[in-house]
């Protein structure tokens, strides 16, 4: 027993010093010049992988050594998008069980979630996996990776490769029960950030985007457009400065032709400077600002002088007196930009 | 809330951060791996900062500079799928073929391709090596169905970053016979979100970076001039223009994203996105440098964000955006070369571009 191998900790041994890799010929990097672009001061370990891997891609071997030889190089260097392309077609000439794959994935992914490669590779195997001849239930395999993704992003809200991939994954599949999860999921995301703008955008790709092919009528929509006002309105209501929730009530509004001037009644509120005194009567379909917001609310005077200008008329003066305000007092940062709509109303180009 | 008038700004650091750039093209650090795919990329951004900050002769000599030449033209291979340049020399052999320049784990890469082109040109290369036909034939092989590009021609990522450099390679070489536009076009407004950005694919949230992406290659498209008004709508243009708007922030950067903190990276995407849709001028300038000026290292180089460590990447935007959106009080040093919005390189670096690399520009050299 050699010392070296009863250590737990002691590091692999380079590849050219072990026996079993012998018949491969490692071919070193060529950067044609002495002082190269930004060349890379590579760790022993990773030169000696990527020497071995170059060998294999050469002589086009794929077999198990060569999983753990990519394994070994993506774990230094998740971005290394041959090593990738290497061991998906290894994965698929030698028949690896993906499952298997898939577990390992998990473990690399949480690691990356900023690895563009991480999610592809993981795109690839899912689609494969479920493909007719592996004869794996689709919705299973579908429902255990939301499972996996919620965990990711659990660690990371807004991470934007793993959303992709999540709304990838609800698209592919397309299963109306697959759907049904999702709602409930971002109601949890939003509860605790009301400002989890990836979260607003999934809801708005679950009920408006991809997800609303699974609606059937017009009357059925139209319930579905008022629970999302309802549910918008309420989200307003609790955080009144929240760009988020605002962009997603013109998106409904403009996606189902509604006019902005509909929801006056609920947007006036927001627009005073300070909290009116409730009444007795408490009116459910426009919750007023929470007590402790501050106002008047920014994206509230925005919302108002929009509904304003496309009503025309004399709304447009209304408007401007707003964007005034917007560009004087409470959005000088935009005072410029607020100018231009106002120049741009006057002119008659409303939009 | 800006005051503009009482803000001073502290001086561009202009010779630290070409230090920084000048550091990242001799070496990285083992650190760094994950770029060994990319170097390509780290040389545009770092050679692209020295080239906006007027330094690129006083810092770097020309042994370098031409050793950095003959660097990038070996990563232009060709084969199957075209000719194109790859993103480093991370899987050349040194037994390497001269015939067969690339495999099916090796080809060139689409953005790779758009950065060597402006690299090359910044260098001043005569592009004489340029395999114009077989780019043509390159990006061909690098379209989708459904319009979009990916980064390789046998798989991988397709998204609006890689349209974009389709469109910049086309445009350079002033040669559209490798893209089928009007899929490109349906795909890119695809791309648009609720919130008025463009995501990364269709369906995606609202992005800086894509939305760049999208406005400059409409705006580049061959047609664009007759036609631009159908794909942005003067509705959807007022969409995309408040959503932009709304992403500078009270510290005066932009974010990337509705409600996500500044970053210096998306003071350019979003800035330059303005600047392309003719709002420039209404960009609160100085705010902006203000945050841009905070994002400096103290041993050069500039970072995303206050604190943080710098990168060539942070670092060339961050100058790209100030060329741009310059702060409306001029003052020496936050001064900078007009940079070609829509190619994204200075105009100077673009004119040479335009004479070395199009036929008409080849031939007008030839006649004079
Ligand atoms: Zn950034």
């Amino acid at each position: 027993m050699s010392y070296l191998s009863s250590e737990d900790d002691v590091a692999p041994l380079l590849y050219c010093e072990r026996p079993e890799w012998q018949d491969v010929t490692p071919i070193s990097q060529y950067e044609a010049v002495s002082s190269p672009i930004a060349p890379i001061f590579y760790t022993p370990e990773y030169k000696d992988a990527t020497n071995y891997f170059r060998g294999v891609v050469k002589t086009g071997e794929t077999s198990e050594r060569v999983l753990e030889l990519t394994e070994r190089i993506i774990r230094m260097n998740p971005a290394h998008y041959s090593a990738w392309q290497y061991r998906y077609r290894t994965l698929l000439a030698t028949n690896a069980p993906l499952d298997v794959e898939l577990k390992l994935m998990d473990q690399i992914a949480a690691h990356n979630m900023k690895t563009y490669q991480v999610w592809h590779h993981r795109r690839l195997l899912i689609t494969q996996l479920t493909s007719a001849s592996l004869a794996k239930d689709p919705v299973d395999t579908a429902t255990a990776e939301l499972e996996f993704i919620g965990n990711v992003l659990a660690l990371d809200t807004k991470n934007y490769h793993t959303w992709s991939y999540r709304q990838w994954l609800l698209a592919h599949f397309d299963d109306a029960g697959l759907w049904l999860g999702e709602l409930p999921y971002v109601d949890d995301l939003l509860l605790e950030d009301v400002r989890n703008n990836s979260a607003w955008h999934h809801r708005y790709f679950v009920v408006f985007g991809r997800g609303s092919r699974s609606q059937a009528t017009p009357a059925e929509e139209g319930e579905v457009l008022q629970r999302e006002i309802r549910y918008v309105k309420d989200k307003i209501s609790v955080a009144p400065n929240n760009p988020s929730a605002w962009n997603y009530l013109r998106g409904i509004l403009e996606y189902s032709n509604t006019p902005f001037s509909t929801l006056l009644p609920f947007t006036e509120p927001y627009t005073r400077a300070y909290v009116q005194p409730t009444d007795d009567v408490v009116d459910l379909d426009n919750p007023k600002p929470s007590s402790d917001a501050t106002l008047p609310c920014v994206a509230a005077l925005d919302f108002l002088a929009e509904a304003y200008v496309r009503a025309g008329g004399d709304g447009v003066g209304k408007a401007v007196e707003l964007w005034k305000q917007l560009a004087n007092e409470h959005d000088t940062m935009r005072k410029k930009y607020w100018e231009y709509r106002i120049k741009e109303a006057l002119e008659g180009k409303t939009n | 809330m800006s005051d503009s008038g009482q803000i001073t700004l502290p001086p561009l650091t202009k010779a630290s951060h070409a230090s920084h750039c000048n550091r990242c093209l001799q070496g990285l650090p083992a650190g760094q791996i994950e770029v060994d795919a990319s170097r390509v990329a780290i040389g545009f951004y770092s050679l692209g900062s020295l080239d906006l900050l007027g330094l690129l002769q006083s810092k770097t000599i020309d042994a370098e500079r031409e050793a950095w030449r003959v660097w990038l033209w070996q990563q232009q291979a060709s084969g199957s799928y075209g000719t194109g340049f790859k993103g480093s020399s991370y899987m050349t052999g040194h037994d390497r073929d001269p015939v067969v320049d690339y495999s099916e784990y090796d080809t060139p890469n689409l953005i790779m391709s758009y950065t060597s082109l402006l690299s090359l040109a910044i260098l001043r290369d005569d592009l004489a090596n340029l395999d114009r036909i077989g780019l043509i034939q390159f990006i061909k092989s690098c379209q989708r169905d459904d319009g979009s590009f990916s980064a390789l021609p046998n798989g991988g990522e397709s998204d609006l970053r890689c349209v974009y450099c389709a469109f910049t390679i086309s445009s350079m070489l002033d040669d559209w016979s490798g893209i089928d536009l009007e899929r490109s076009i349906a795909y890119i407004r695809r791309c648009e979100s609720y919130e008025g950005g463009y995501g990364q694919a269709p369906y995606g949230e609202a992005l800086g970076g894509t939305t760049y992406c999208a406005l400059a290659s409409l705006h580049l498209a061959p047609d664009s001039p007759t036609r631009l008004a159908t794909w942005i709508t003067p509705a959807h243009r007022a969409r995309t223009i408040r959503w932009l708007m709304q992403n500078q922030g009270e510290d005066g950067g932009f974010s990337g994203r509705t409600n996500k903190i500044s970053d210096a990276c998306y003071c350019f995407w979003c800035g330059a996105s303005l600047a392309i849709l003719g709002l420039g001028e209404d960009v609160d300038s100085e705010a902006l440098a203000g945050f841009i000026s905070q994002c400096q290292f103290k041993f050069g180089g500039i970072a995303k964000a206050p604190e943080a460590r710098p990168d060539p990447y942070h670092t060339y935007m961050s100058v790209a955006a100030m060329s741009v959106l310059p702060p409306s009080i001029p003052t020496d040093d936050w001064t900078l070369p007009p940079l070609d919005v829509l190619w994204n390189a200075t105009k100077e670096t673009v004119a040479w571009l335009r004479a070395h690399v199009t036929e008409a520009g080849i031939a007008a050299a030839h006649a004079s």
